[in-house]
């Protein structure tokens, strides 16, 4: 699986062209999780360096992660929850 | 099963230790809680069905793994089992559907390379934030679980696969249809607000 990446691309046609787009879609969410092996993330960054679509998509990708861990609200935890856990935990045997 | 522990622990002791090593993780766990069920009570009810869970299984809990992990896969499956049948969010989403997507080519679609929206200035993004929770929301629910898993809660794809029972490259597609999905609700949010014409 990871062979695919270490090929040098070459954008020849302009099918060569989208399929190696398709490839890098599928590595967004990898690259943006911290998921992508290191063959992966040279391949994506060498990509959407020339190419800016890709580019953009990974911009956005990273945006939409940072909206969700940056602006997302955490509820507040009653208080009376970790006492009446460990209430029934003690009344448990 | 086989009785392995070692050594008797008093239930004191017991108690001390399930305390310091799966008290702390209340907070994230209660958080998931609430973004499955919606609802604060039933968070509450969910969050310590789970803990009297962990309690009964403590024993085979192996001390200094993943107590994170641990417990949102028994709160993940609570949920699925019991927790689901009673609440009011229906379950409508069948997967087998829509998680191939790595065999389809019209999964990109407009949330894809080629979109033109742009979220990216400050303005957007503030005004976006506070419809974050609610497009989250609008997601079905197995959606909305892996983009709090991965997102907010930092589980690694592996972590996921365990908590959730399904194989890594279930985790990743879902994941992908999860973000497309977010990213088209929020577009939308985007162009209602006239920022992308
Ligand atoms: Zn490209």
């Amino acid at each position: 699986m990871e062979s695919r990446f270490t090929e040098t691309h070459q954008k020849l046609s302009d099918d060569g062209h989208e399929s190696e787009c398709d490839k890098i879609v599928k590595l967004l969410d990898l690259m943006i999780d911290g998921e992508a092996s290191t063959e992966e993330q040279s391949y994506f960054n060498t990509h959407i360096e020339e190419c800016v679509p890709c580019f953009e998509s990974h911009q956005k990708q990273k945006l939409l992660k940072g909206l969700v861990c940056g602006h997302l609200k955490r509820v507040i935890v009653p208080e009376s929850l970790a006492l009446s856990i460990k209430a029934r935990i003690q009344e448990t045997v | 099963m086989s009785e392995q522990t070692g050594k008797q622990l008093s239930k004191e002791e017991k108690d001390a230790r399930f305390e310091a090593e799966l008290l702390p993780v209340l907070d994230p766990l209660y958080n998931f809680a609430y973004r499955l069920t919606l609802d604060e009570d039933d968070a509450n009810d969910l969050v310590q069905e789970t803990y009297l869970k962990a309690y009964r299984f403590f024993d085979y809990f192996e001390q200094g793994t993943n107590a994170k992990a641990w417990l949102f896969r028994i709160l993940k499956n609570s949920f699925i089992n019991e927790f689901r049948k009673k609440s009011k969010q229906p379950a409508k989403v069948d997967y087998s559907e829509v998680e191939g997507y790595y065999n389809s080519d019209d999964v990109e679609g407009e949330g894809g390379v080629a979109s033109t929206t742009d979220m990216r200035t400050e303005s957007v993004q503030d005004l976006i934030g506070d419809e974050v929770a609610s497009a989250l929301n609008a997601l079905p629910v197995d959606f909305r679980t892996v983009i709090i898993l991965c997102d907010l809660e930092g589980f690694t794809y592996e972590e996921m696969a365990k908590i959730l029972d399904i194989p890594i490259g279930t985790v990743r597609s879902r994941l992908h249809r999860a973000r497309n999905s977010l990213k088209e609700k929020l577009e939308k949010y985007a162009k209602s607000m006239g920022y992308n014409s």
